[in-house]
Parts: structure tokens; sequence; C-alpha cells
């Protein structure tokens, strides 16, 4: 292969690093879009199929459909937060330390959710197990919403004790913070795909 | 270099980055907090619990294993950047360079290492030490299986042989070649100063070392039943050393998901100037398709592991009927990721000995195109063929038409891969130097690994060959015949770039020889047992299989002696062979433009490619 060595570029420039990250990102998002479809597979596979009638057995209580949405807010709150930040750059602070408070709260009401679920049931020796198929389901998609605020509670945490500190590139920082909404954007998507599934019961 | 060039211009440079934490931490700090948060979760969780219920005794299991994992990477320094970035004080250039292990001999590669030459001999360590365990257990099977009788093992350590090899195997291909030569050769091969992202290239080699010692764990806590399938319902009632399984396909599908990324992104944004993709060395589109493949193929499998642990540790019921689940749900979530997995580990095998092909018949690489189309259609159609490993298990037999068809016509794009190789060499005047004589192996095994493959995905041949040692001797044929062949010629033929030594040549014949007529005597014996309707996975068998199996089990010998032939060749060439100069193949990808060793930033100036990588026999344009 011939080349020549007559440039002397040895410093990326931040938008080409920032381009760099975003694909870095997205590509990972890739991963966890797949992980979703997993489980969102899992959820109808399982409903249509309803071994021995016992996706939602008999007497079995469920989240109602707001639940779902409601576990979602907090993600898609985050989202737009972030997103206005992008835009107004002087409402930053405000906005960023908003997505926060909303991914924690998020995070509260998920947990809140999991700790009152209404669908565990005791076999014969007193041990707790999850009635149905519904049920098993349900616990893993709360499971992957606690993930994806807990990863986006980091990020927007970040975000905000950065926003406060004046040692920071800012072109750089301008990148990461579009990085950072092409993930808050995903995770409210995939709250929102969660919230979808769990309505069907 | 990125991390070195990236440094924020306000970022405040401490006096003296040989005071900073950064500094102190390396695997054995690693290991002891690992331990330190692995015994204190199982002691924690342990107390006031019911050990006698099975759930709590997965549930202690797993976390305790997922917090050594976590332990060891804060223990070796692995979250202090993502920890520096939350507080708003990135890391500044003297830690990026220290990390990068500028000017600290063989310590770096005891520590967290951003530099991708580390990490790619990382990988080959750990890859090595893989095959070697994975090798050990494949004897001891064989040794089993030389006469009736089970007279080796008995049949649970046999159970757990088949699935610990089988696991620690699959693992290792995944990573034999995108590992070491994706990590250590091909950021040179594109112009690049480094990986895209040095501290995440770092990660997934720890986030993978710390599976290791998990997978281990498995033996002292009662082996793996299962096979590495790991089928439900039986893997939901597997004992403990269920849960050290569960743990490693976790921790690794993480591992290989941060590496595909990182990967992908390195050669999509920085290519040198002047590579245009269809400048892009074949090797590099191999192993860049092979990871893009696995970025969405594995956490499906992890999906598949977490339903798993949450069946055993919390009491759902993804895969228990009683309760509505299914292990048609397994089955399908993993083969969506078991088979596009197989061509994760076979296109970088096959694209590294395209690389080598053209360098010793010193003519273009034939049809370059054909070659990116192969690929390209091998992983396209490998996500629309899972279902033919389900043919007998009763899952929509209406599909197993169009199943059947799918499969069989990825043999049109594995063809392809044929025709390029074949084509390359055709009136060639091939250079018999060691790396070539893998091309010719990889012809030969694959045209049988292929050609069985066809007669597995015809649903009435597979209802007979299904579950036999057939299927076996097929997938080692594809899997070692491939993966395994590439990556050992590929080996040979980077080996002077990765340690200033030439591979020993008589050593590396010597080795070719024994493991190739060895592999071709053991699974040819294996697909007679197999066609003769022997059962896989099964210690014992009939005596009518016996000639068959003695056969398989001397040709087993032969590749082991083989393998440790290569082995001693390898070390024996590290530390004293003939040392290697620049360019010792006369090739013409950017790897052979730097010396040995490598300068950290890999070019004193970044390089400008002006033609293409296979231009042998006519004038660069």
């Amino acid at each position: 292969m011939a080349h020549d060595t007559e440039f002397h570029i040895h410093h990326d420039s931040p938008e080409k690093v920032g381009r760099r990250e975003r694909l870095g990102v997205r590509i990972l998002i890739v991963a966890d879009g797949s992980f979703l479809f997993s489980m969102i597979f899992s959820w109808f596979y399982l409903r249509n199929l309803n071994v021995n009638g016992a996706w939602l057995p008999k007497g079995v209580h469920t989240f109602t459909t707001s639940s779902g949405y409601m576990a979602a807010a907090g993600l898609v709150v985050a989202a737009v937060a972030h997103r206005i930040g992008e835009k107004k750059m002087e409402a930053r602070k405000i906005t960023s330390m908003v997505a926060f408070l909303a991914l924690i709260f998020g995070l509260y009401y998920q947990w809140h959710q999991m700790a009152h679920m209404p669908f565990i049931a005791q076999d014969d020796a007193g041990r707790p197990f999850y009635n149905g198929a519904y049920a098993s389901n349900w616990v893993l998609v709360a499971g992957a919403n606690m993930f994806h605020y807990l990863i986006g509670g980091f990020v927007a945490l970040g975000l905000v004790i950065r926003g406060r500190r004046a040692s920071i590139d800012p072109v750089l920082e301008e990148w990461r913070q579009r990085i950072a909404g092409s993930w808050f954007t995903w995770i409210a998507v995939s709250g929102i795909l969660c919230a979808i599934a769990t309505s069907f019961k | 270099m990125t991390t070195l060039t990236h440094a924020p211009a306000s970022s405040r440079p401490i006096p003296n980055p040989k005071k900073s934490l950064i500094t102190r931490l390396h695997m054995g700090t690693g290991m002891v907090v690992g331990i330190i948060f692995c015994w204190g979760t199982y002691f924690a969780m342990k107390a006031g619990r019911d050990m006698t219920d099975s759930h709590n005794v997965n549930k202690v299991l797993l976390a305790s294993m997922m917090m050594w994992s976590f332990g060891f990477l804060v223990g070796i320094g692995a979250l202090i950047g993502p920890f520096r970035w939350l507080i708003g004080k990135d890391l500044t250039a003297e830690e990026q360079l220290y990390l990068a292990g500028d000017g600290q001999g063989v310590k770096r590669y005891f520590k967290y290492c951003t530099d991708h030459k580390v990490v790619g001999i990382q990988y080959l360590v750990g890859v090595m030490t893989m095959l070697g365990a994975g090798g050990t257990m494949a004897m001891m099977i064989r040794t089993n299986l030389a006469t009736p009788g089970s007279h080796f093992v008995n049949p649970n350590v046999y159970n757990s042989l088949v699935g610990l090899h089988g696991i620690t195997m699959i693992i290792a291909l995944i990573i034999v070649s995108t590992g070491p030569f994706g990590n250590y050769i091909m950021p040179i091969m594109i112009g690049a100063a480094d990986m895209a992202f040095p501290r995440l290239n770092a990660l997934s080699w720890w986030v993978l070392f710390t599976a290791i010692p998990v997978l281990c764990s498995a033996w002292f806590l009662g082996g793996i039943p299962t096979g590495w399938t790991a089928y439900a319902p039986l893997s939901d009632q597997a004992g403990p050393g269920m849960n050290a399984f569960l743990a490693t396909i976790i921790i690794f599908a993480l591992s290989t998901a941060v590496a595909g990324a990182n990967i992908t992104t390195t050669v999509i944004a920085m290519r040198a100037k002047g590579m245009k993709w269809n400048r892009v060395p074949i090797f590099v589109i191999g192993a860049t398709i092979s990871v893009a493949l696995a970025v969405p193929a594995f956490p499906t499998f992890m999906v598949a592991m977490i339903q798993t642990a949450m069946d055993r540790t919390i009491a759902t019921g993804f895969y228990d009927p009683n309760v509505g689940g299914s292990g048609w749900l397994y089955a399908n979530l993993f083969w969506i990721m078991g088979h596009p997995e197989v061509y994760v580990i076979l296109i970088p095998g096959v694209a590294a000995l395209m690389e080598i092909a053209p360098v010793f018949v010193r003519k273009p690489l034939f049809s370059y195109n054909a070659a990116i189309a192969g690929f390209a259609g091998i992983a396209g159609l490998s996500i629309l063929v899972w279902a033919h490993h389900m043919y007998m298990s009763g899952w929509m037999p209406a599909l197993n038409g169009p199943f059947m068809v799918t499969t069989e016509f990825i043999s049109v794009p594995t063809g392809l891969l044929f025709l390029v190789l074949i084509g390359t060499l055709w009136r060639g005047k091939p250079w018999m130097k060691l790396p070539m004589l893998s091309v010719y192996a990889f012809i030969w095994d694959f045209l049988i690994g292929g050609i069985t493959g066809i007669y597995l995905s015809d649903v009435p041949a597979d209802n007979y060959l299904h579950g036999s040692m057939y299927v076996t001797a097929h997938f080692h044929y594809t899997l070692m015949g491939a993966a395994l062949t590439g990556a050992i010629g590929g080996l040979a033929y980077w080996f002077p770039k990765m340690t200033g030594r030439m591979l020993n040549e008589r050593g590396g014949y010597i080795s070719f020889w024994l493991v190739q007529i060895g592999f071709n005597v053991l699974f040819l014996g294996m697909f007679l047992a197999g066609a003769e309707g022997q059962p896989r996975r099964v210690a014992d068998y009939a005596h009518l299989f016996a000639h068959a199996n003695l056969i398989s089990t001397i040709g087993a010998y032969s590749v082991g002696i083989g393998m440790l032939t290569l082995l001693w060749a390898i070390i024996h060439s590290a530390r004293s062979g003939v040392v290697a100069p620049m360019n010792p193949w006369g090739a013409k990808t950017l790897e052979w433009t730097v010396p040995y060793p490598v300068p950290l930033v890999n070019f004193d100036t970044p390089p400008v490619v002006t033609s293409d990588p296979y231009g042998y026999g006519r004038s660069a344009k």
C-alpha cells in the first residue's frame, strides 16, 4: 500500500473527537436496542403462547396500564429537559438539574413499583415466587428501566457538576451534551416501548 | 494518539503523575479489591438467609461473582476515568500518557493500560490460556471416549467437561482473531494512532479477564451439567456451578459490546487520509463486520442468561411451564445469538487468511468486492437461520422449510469466500512460508465443514443426524478448521510485528502437520461414528462405535502434541527467535511500515494512503 507522510496531523480536533464519541455511543445504543428487542420478544412470545393458561393466572393482579407510562415519565422528562438545554445554553444549568431530578424521581417510582408488586405468591413451603409469565416479564422490564435510570442518572449528575465547573473544554463539552442527548432520547424511547409492551396484559 | 491529545486545554496537569492514585493500581490491587468485594458480598448476603434454599444459594453466589468483577475493575483503576468525568476533573494529559503505559516496560501488561498494542498482547496471552484450558478438557473428553465404558471420568464429570470445554472454546474463538490482531494490528493497518476509545479498549480486556476465574469456579461448585448451550429448563434446575456459567456470559457480553463499539468506531472514523473504503485491508473489513454482527447478537444471549438467572434466584418462571414459561423461549433467544456467533467466530479468521494469500502469491486479492459481498451476505443471512438448530425441538414445524432454504442459501456467500481465495491462488507461485500453509488447510477443512453443514441444514437429514457426533464433527471442522486455522495463520504472519522476531519455522511446520493430520483423523472418525448413530454429549457408547472413537482419540493426541509444539515455538521464538526485519514478507499494508517496537502513537507522521493494499504485480495508482 503506497503512502506518503507529508501531513503532520497529530492532534484530532474536538469536532472530530465529538463525532467519534457520538458514533461509539450510537453503536452501544444498538446493543441496548437489541437487549430491549429481546425483552419485548419474550413478553409477546410468552403472552401469545400462554403456556398452561399461566401468562396471567386467575386471581393474579396486574399493574394498571398507566403505571408503565408513569415509570417511563422520568425518562421522557429528562430527555425533553436535556433537549431544551442543548438548544438554550443559558438555561442549561437549570435543565440539566431538571433532567437529573426527573431521573431520580423516576428511579424512586420504579423502585416503589418493584417493592409493591401485586403478583408475588408463595409456594407450599412459604417461599415467594412470581406467579405467571406476565409477572416474570414485568420484573425484567422494570429492571431494565431501573438500569436506564441509573445510567441516565449518572450521566445527568455528571452534566450538572460539569456545568458548574469552569475548567472544561467548551467545544468538547458541547459535543458531550449532544452525545448525552442521544442517550437520553434513546432511554426515553425505550421506556415508552416498554410501557406499550406492558400495556398488553 | 487520542488518549494524549484530547485532554481539555484548560485541564490542570498534576505536578507529578507518578504520585497519582492511577500509578499505584495494577492487576494485584484489582485482585485484592475484587476478592474483598466478592467475599464481603458473600458473607453479607449469606447472613440471615436460609442457605438450604437453592434460590438463596444462587442469589448469594451470583451476586458475589458479579461483585468480584466490579471490585476488580475498581481495584485496577478502570473506573477512575468515569468517576473523574463525573466530578468534572478530566484525566490530565500526563495521566493519560501514564495510562498508555509510556516507559513502563513489562509492568504495563499487568495494568489498566490503554495502549492498543498492550491490549492486543493481553488478549493474545488470554486467548492462548483459554485455548490451553479448553484443549486440556478436550483431551480428557477424548481419553474418556477412547474405549467404551467411561473409565477415565464419571458421567457427571464428563458432562461438566463437555460444557466447560464448549463455553471456554467458544469464548476463546470469538476473540481469537479480533482480540489480538484486532487490537494490536488493525489500528496500525488503517493508519490510526490508537483505537477510538482507548480506555474502553482496556476495559473490554479487563472485563473479560474477570470472567475467567468466574468460569473456573464452576469446577468447585459442581460443574456445568448442561453443555455449553445451557438449555432451559435444565439450566434452571442445575446446581450452583451454573451460576458461574451465567455470570461468565453476562460479563462476556458486556465486554463484547464495548469491544464491538470500539472497533467499529475506530474503523469508520479513524482511517488514514486516502484510505477509502475500497482501500481498507480485507482483514479490517472482516473484523469490523464480525464485531458489528456481535453488537446486536450478544445482548439476546445476555437476556437469555439474565432470565435464567432470575428463574434461579428470585423464582421467576421464564422457562418453567408451571408458571407460563417455555423452554422454546430460551432456544429462540439463544440461537438468535447462537448462529450469528458462528460467523462472528469465522469471518475474522477467513479475513486473516485473505490478507495472507495475496502477500505470499504476489498477486492482487481476487475480487475484493466479492470478498466483501461474501462477508456481508453471510452476516446478513446469519440472522435469518437460527431455527435450523430447532428443527427437532417441535417449535413451529411449518417454518422448517423456510429456515432450510435460508440456511442452504448461506452457502452462496460462503462460496464467494472460496472463490476469492482460490482465485487468488490460481496460477500463482506461492511462497510456501508458515502463514501460507494455513490458507491451504482452511480450504480443505472448511470445505468439509461447509458441505456437511448443508446436509445438516436439510430437515430430513437432520432428523437422523441431529444430536449425533456428526454434528460435533461438523462444527469443529467449521470453527477449528476456519477460525482457529485462520488465527494460527494470522499469528505466524503478524508474529514478527507483535514480537520483533520470526516464528520458528521448524516448530511451526511440525506443529502444522501434527495438528492438521490429527485434526482430520479426529473429526473424520467422529463423522463416521456420528453417521452410524453415536449420540453426542454421552460419556459411554456401544461397542459398535469403538473403532471410530479410538481413531478419533489418536487424532486428538496428535492435535494436542501439535498444539504444545506450537506453544513451544511461540515462547521460544518470542524469547530468542531470529530478529525480524521491518517487513519480512514484503507486504504492502501499513503495519509493515512501522518498526518494532511500534512507537506509542504508531506513526511519527500520519500516513496518507494512495493505492490499494493488494497491488502486487502492478504499479501504484
